[in-house]
């Protein structure tokens, strides 16, 4: 074997490995989104459903766990998470290509000074803005009395804003700042002198070389802030965005809706991704072409025009296409076969699991248990406590439960 | 339309250094006028007085007879030519074109109408719409000067536009340049630091040293007449000869160098007295090998140490006794193959064809 092949199998191994630890996670997930059982889980596969993408289930023993569909909660995070997501968008892309403006306009140790002052915001923890922000407005709320500045000062929503807005605009003046750089100035100078003024070499030269800054400012502020949640869990106060609402339902156990959820979430980006490349390829293949089309217009040259054979290329990622659509029969054709699909399996399976639960039931009721079994046995358990339920003094205090 | 500028005792200063100092120049409308000098030497400084990026700390920038200080650059009569050119590289040649257009609110087929025109006089037409980066070096150089004329200028600015560009093209666009200027008749101001390019384009020049004026005339004058020993030999190639001055005869003056005594002719301007240090300047082509009959009124010594190929010319490089190397230029056409390394011959020039200044530092020290 020579060695080349051996690095390069051993190199295969390590992105294996390398993407089976990164995306591992992520796959298990989806499949589990489709497993019908109240708990996320592959094995043991109860039936093949969509019902966490939908209405969820009413468990056996009467909980209603919601779907993707029916959980209003989810539904009213994600409408503020949105909403929070286009304020952030408005006001940083805007501050951040402000502030990036203003570092070209200044010059030497400034410069420096300036910079450091304004990266500061990312370097800060986040839970810091969320506090200080709710402690400031909360300050600026209770100035006002009744009104507007008051209600506007615990609005979640509009302090959430805010909150975010603080850091993530940082983000945008690095991407501004990463664009100007490479932005010549002399093309300033150049609209000037034709008799531009200044507010028309902003719109005219500066901004439409912003252009694609501004784009990717845009989407990078609207994940940033659609994800966030440590400045966000203080600065919501009563309301709930989607990620505090996901923390909130992962406090309470897991569900396989919060699967489906990611799943959607996961496919809504491959989505996005895969249109944008899509568009940008064949807004290149265009350039390429209209750029070929004039080399040959220059040279009339006929080796140039020769036209090239399109040859039957295989894609890069034949391998790992194959073994996702390896996986993907088996694992289908093991739903099929077994008949773990449909209503009917459904069924079967809560009929199932009612009667095992009703039998536990009865064998609880029927069996007399020992001292030591109530008291936990030797395992532990509550024997350290007592009989907590039989003792109405300790609820006094408390007020007992609703 | 063209228009006279006028530099008034203008200095620009950046803290404490001076990078135009107590500049005088009076450009005639319609003239094509270059400023040649060093890089550093301040003529981009004073392009960009004259086009208002830069006010002057001191003196006054005149466009018509009309002060221009407080005038921003969008304001004044002028049009200026990068040196990277800066055409805007997302918009299309006919939009750069007609840009000084549309910022001033020209309706659509008045701006096509126009830019058509421009395209025409810069021979590309029928190419507005391509992008800047389809252009070759030249058509972009073109394309620069047709937005900077849109705008309709009296005055034209230009910031060595050619250095871009390889030898050929620079050749062609220098005709080239001086064909538009002639067509629209506006004044050229040209920065420059290749004195090929400022004697072959200019109708006049100005010799810039270190922020300051070193000589102002037409080329053949400066050429043929330097004032001051930067100008001698940074304008062409000169050889140095030092000494005192010895005795003086009319406008010549005798100079005692270490390797004889030589004459050489004085500038009115610049009187010398017996005593005076100072250089002759002779330069390699008026340096001749003497045949039978010539008779040159100074001789002068050499050891041949080595010589190149340029083409038209072959260049020998000797030393005199003292150890002064001096460069001396033969036509290809005259036959030199008996000189070479090593030996030893007599060369000869005119006294009219080499002027004696006061001592100074040179352009190539």
């Amino acid at each position: 074997m020579r060695p080349s092949y051996f690095i390069n199998f051993m190199m295969g191994i390590y992105i294996f490995i390398f993407f089976a630890y990164l995306f591992g996670p992520l796959i298990i997930m989806s499949i589990t989104a489709f497993n019908s059982a109240e708990f996320p889980s592959i094995t043991p596969w109860e039936c093949f459903s969509f019902r966490w993408f939908n209405e969820g289930k009413i468990a056996y023993d009467g909980q209603h766990l919601a779907g993707l569909l029916s959980d209003w909660r989810l539904h009213d995070g994600i409408i503020s998470s949105l909403i929070i997501g286009a304020g952030v968008v408005t006001l940083s892309v805007p501050i951040g290509m402000a502030a990036a403006i203003v570092l070209t306009q200044v010059r030497s140790q400034l410069r420096d000074i300036y910079y450091s002052i304004s990266i500061m915001p990312v370097l800060f923890p986040g839970v810091i803005i969320g506090i200080s922000t709710v402690v400031l407005w909360d300050r600026i709320a209770g100035l006002g009395g009744e009104g507007f500045i008051s209600d506007i000062g615990r609005n979640g929503i509009f302090l959430t804003i805010l909150a975010q807005t603080c850091f993530i605009s940082t983000y945008c003046f690095l991407i501004f700042v990463a664009r100007l750089q490479r932005f010549d100035q002399t093309q300033e100078e150049a609209a000037l002198d034709l008799g531009a003024s200044q507010t028309q070499v902003f719109f005219k030269i500066l901004v439409p070389y912003l252009s694609p800054a501004i784009a990717s400012a845009a989407v990078i502020a609207f994940l940033f802030s659609f994800e966030n949640y440590n400045t966000t869990v203080f600065s919501i106060l009563s309301d709930q965005t989607l990620t505090t609402v996901i923390a909130s339902k992962v406090r309470l156990g897991i569900s396989p809706a919060l699967s489906a959820l990611a799943l959607t979430i996961i496919a809504l980006t491959i989505i996005a991704a895969v249109t944008y490349e899509v568009l940008r390829r064949g807004a290149e293949k265009r350039y390429t072409e209209s750029q070929e089309k004039f080399v040959k217009e220059k040279a009339a040259d006929n080796r140039i025009n020769k036209k090239y054979k399109a040859g039957f290329k295989i894609p890069k990622g034949i391998t790992a296409i194959l073994l996702i659509v390896v996986f993907a029969t088996y694992g289908a054709t093991q739903i099929v076969k077994n008949d773990l699909y449909g209503q009917s399996c459904i069924d079967a399976a809560d009929k199932e699991k009612k009667s095992k639960f009703l039998e536990q039931l009865q064998t609880l009721e029927s069996n007399e248990l020992t001292d030591e079994e109530l008291s936990g046995g030797s395992l532990g358990g509550n024997q350290d406590y007592g009989d907590i339920f039989g003792d109405p003094s300790l609820f006094q205090d408390f007020g007992g439960f609703d | 339309m063209s228009a006279d500028v006028e530099l008034s005792e203008v200095s620009v200063t950046f803290g404490s250094f001076y990078a135009a100092k107590n500049v005088n120049v009076k450009v005639n409308g319609g003239e094509f006028f270059s400023f040649l000098g060093p890089s550093g030497c301040g003529k981009t400084t004073l392009l960009r007085a004259i086009s208002g990026f830069q006010e002057p700390s001191e003196g006054k920038v005149l466009i018509d007879n009309k002060d221009m200080s407080g005038i921003g650059p969008n304001k004044r009569p002028t049009a200026l030519i990068f040196q990277n050119l800066a055409l805007f590289p997302l918009m299309s040649v006919s939009e750069n074109i007609a840009f000084s257009l549309e910022v001033r609110g020209v309706s659509k087929e008045e701006r096509k109408k126009r830019a058509d025109e421009l395209l025409e006089l810069i021979a590309l037409e029928g190419q507005g719409d391509k992008k800047v980066h389809q252009l070759s070096g030249g058509q972009k150089q073109r394309v620069a000067i047709a937005r900077a004329l849109a705008v309709e200028p009296k005055v034209l600015l230009l910031d060595e536009p050619l250095s871009a560009l390889d030898l050929k093209l620079r050749q062609r666009m220098r005709t080239e340049l001086r064909e538009i200027q002639k067509r629209v008749n506006i004044t050229f101001i040209y920065i420059t630091h290749d004195q090929g390019e400022a004697l072959t384009m200019s109708d006049r020049i100005a010799v810039m040293n270190e922020g300051e004026l070193e000589q102002i005339g037409k080329c053949d004058e400066v050429y043929n007449n330097p004032l001051t020993p930067f100008v001698a030999t940074f304008v062409g190639e000169n050889n140095p000869l030092y000494g005192k001055v010895t005795g003086i005869e009319g406008d010549k003056a005798k100079i005692e160098t270490a390797d004889g005594q030589y004459l050489a002719t004085m500038n009115e301007s610049k009187k010398l007295n017996i005593g005076d240090e100072s250089i002759a300047f002779v330069r390699p082509e008026t340096l001749f090998i003497p045949r039978d009959g010539d008779n040159f009124d100074n001789k002068i010594d050499v050891n041949i140490e080595s010589f190149e190929f340029e083409g038209n010319l072959k260049n020998f490089y000797a030393s005199l006794k003292s150890g002064a190397k001096i460069k001396f230029s033969v036509p290809n056409a005259i036959d030199t193959s008996s000189i070479t390394s090593g030996s030893s011959i007599v060369l000869g020039f005119e006294s009219s064809k080499s002027v004696i200044l006061p001592k100074a530092s040179l352009a190539i020290d």
